[in-house]
């Protein structure tokens, strides 16, 4: 029972997972940029649902497209007048750049919200089904399951709009779609911009789960990198299986080994991948070739 | 010619005043300038791979915890001195390198950099579990140095200026051999470069292992120097990042560049610091951005051409899109 357990909170948290590298394979995938500040919009996305829940007192899964909203915006204006002045230097100027950009985005979270530990708890926190002694709770489930529905979404987006496969154009040949109209720079910012804004949203599904902080970013920055790598970079399929391998090696890994051994795994876990596997466990060929 | 003439000028002064600097300055910029060869050291280091090599290693800390640790648990575990502590820590370094460089060091770009990412952050980790050896995230301790604080503190500003200096003659010395016309051969075009009969793979292992056993030699002096070591502290990816950062400020594949960066990168957040207490590191950040937007080619590019308000935006107008 307790491995049935174990499995279910591994899917459970996968789809969570996957969600959380949705918008920065995305980024990478197209525009080859690593995005440092990944997990920091995931962190804004997460203050936006607590404050609507701590003063309007709305349901904290209502408030998900407000810090969807939020942080869209916020991606672009900074994609826009910030990434898009740089995108032709170093590749790793941008990678930089966007370290600085999360240095302030944590600070000034920081300075706003004070460092303390906030979390959300709604009525129906503690409520859950069980199933033949395997317990699931509601508010667990229904986070994964609006996390598969987001990526549905944005699979839905990018293949059957006209910005969408003008992403996707971008992703498989730069010059070929500019050839084609396809106008690089809006390009960028639209994909940045929905980054931020998947981002934000995973942000609000992590807020009803744990404990939120200014500084709880840089872990799930890790773990879309982790993400991304695994299920091949731009794909959408390639992330949700990535998050699922890794919620589930993390909660295997936990319950075999110890709790401790937890991120090492996860981490050995990708090394490997990369070695054995680099374009990823669904990534085709021209989603990951390097090019400098 | 008279250009050439002021260069050595400075740098004799320079000199003068960092080797004489212990005799008239307080404690405070002697261990802030202890500190900072201790980073000129990592960039430099780092530098090696990543800016002769093109290969951008961002789990360089490894080496700098390695370091740290070996140092540590040679010396109060097994009651070795000092100098056996730091030389088996960088040799360890060195080592470990090679054995995980010959299949990590394959990967290209992004791929290589996330792998040695997950590399550091495994080590860290383990690190942190093997309690019985390293004390686990409680950390160790070294037993305080007796003798008067201030000259056990000009002890490692010397200590760590001499590792400076062997780094940046190592590397000077290294330019202009055999082994750095490979490395930029490598980094200009590593199938043209296997071509005409260099062994990528073998040369991009001893540039990585050398890196590591400066940077593990650092973590030595500075495990002795602070006393007291921790995963979370030894291993954090922000001493990576700096040596990025640093290294790019300054100059990336040559060889004063990223000592420069380290000077420069060192002194701002000090001051931005001491000016700026509540809001240092926001500020910190908008400094980082102003810098990449403005001078992407690193402030020995910028010493090369004059310094101008065109100059800044004609980097803009040439990387926008």
């Amino acid at each position: 029972m307790v491995i049935l357990q174990n499995i279910i909170n591994g899917l459970l948290i996968g789809g969570l997972y996957a969600s959380v590298a949705l918008g920065f394979s995305l980024v990478w995938g197209v525009m080859n940029v690593i995005n440092l500040a990944h997990g920091a919009f995931i962190m804004v996305g997460a203050y936006v649902t607590f404050w609507i829940y701590y003063f309007f007192k709305f349901d904290p899964f209502v408030t998900i497209p407000f810090s969807m909203a939020f942080t869209f915006i916020l991606g672009y204006l900074i994609q826009k007048y910030l990434i898009n002045l740089v995108v032709k230097a170093q590749v790793f100027m941008v990678f930089i750049l966007t370290f600085g950009i999360e240095i302030f985005l944590m600070n000034i979270s920081n300075l706003i919200c004070t460092a303390d530990f906030r979390s959300v708890n709604p009525r129906y926190a503690g409520s859950g089904i069980s199933l033949g002694g395997v317990l699931i709770p509601y508010i667990r489930l229904a986070i994964c399951f609006i996390a598969l529905f987001l990526t549905y979404l944005l699979n839905l987006f990018l293949n059957k709009t006209k910005t969408g496969n003008a992403i996707k154009a971008a992703s498989l040949d730069k010059e070929a779609a500019q050839l084609v109209g396809v106008h690089i720079g809006r390009i960028y910012t639209m994909t940045f911009a929905l980054s931020a804004a998947f981002a934000g949203g995973a942000g609000s599904l992590i807020a009803m789960m744990v404990a939120i902080s200014p500084y709880m970013g840089g872990i799930y920055t890790f773990k879309a990198a982790l993400i991304a790598c695994l299920g091949g970079l731009g794909s959408i399929p390639g992330v949700v299986a990535g998050g699922l391998v890794v919620g589930m090696a993390e909660t295997m890994g936990s319950h075999f080994i110890s709790p401790g051994y937890k991120e090492f795994i996860g981490f050995v876990l990708l090394v490997f991948i990369l070695i054995l596997r680099p374009e990823g466990i669904m990534g085709k060929k021209f989603f990951a070739e390097v090019k400098h | 010619m008279m250009i050439r003439h002021w260069k050595w000028i400075i740098l004799g002064i320079a000199l003068i005043f960092l080797i004489t600097a212990p005799f008239f300055l307080s404690g405070y910029w002697v261990r802030l300038l202890t500190s900072i060869f201790m980073f000129a050291v990592m960039a430099e280091s780092w530098n090696i791979l990543a800016g002769f090599c093109g290969y951008p290693s961002f789990g360089n800390v490894v080496f700098f915890g390695l370091g740290a640790y070996t140092t540590c648990i040679l010396m109060v575990k097994l009651h070795q001195s000092f100098w056996v502590g730091a030389i088996a820590g960088a040799i360890l370094c060195a080592i470990y390198a090679i054995v995980l460089g010959l299949p990590i060091l394959r990967l290209k770009g992004h791929y290589f950099a996330v792998a040695t990412l997950g590399l550091s952050e495994a080590t860290k980790e383990l690190v942190t579990n093997l309690d019985k050896i390293t004390n686990g995230s409680e950390g160790i301790s070294l037993p305080i140095i007796p003798g008067d604080v201030k000259v056990i503190y000009a002890a490692f500003y010397y200590g760590m200026f001499g590792i400076m200096i062997v780094t940046i003659l190592f590397t000077y010395w290294m330019s202009k051999r055999r082994l750095g016309y490979a490395f930029q051969a490598i980094r200009a075009d590593e199938e043209a470069a296997l071509v005409t009969g260099i062994n990528t793979t073998w040369y991009k292992t001893i540039a990585w292992s050398v890196s590591a056993f400066f940077t593990g030699l650092a973590g030595g002096v500075y495990a002795y120097w602070t006393a007291f070591i921790n995963p979370e502290g030894v291993f954090d990816v922000a001493i990576t990042v700096k040596m990025l950062i640093m290294t790019f400020l300054g100059g990336p594949g040559t060889v004063i560049g990223p000592i420069i960066g380290a000077f420069i990168f060192e002194f701002l957040s000090e001051v931005v610091w001491s000016t700026f207490v509540n809001i240092h590191a926001a500020f910190l950040g908008v400094l980082i951005v102003l810098v990449v937007i403005f001078m992407p080619g690193g402030f020995m590019k910028l010493m090369k051409g004059k310094l101008s308000l065109s100059y800044l935006l004609a980097n803009i107008r040439e990387n926008r899109i």
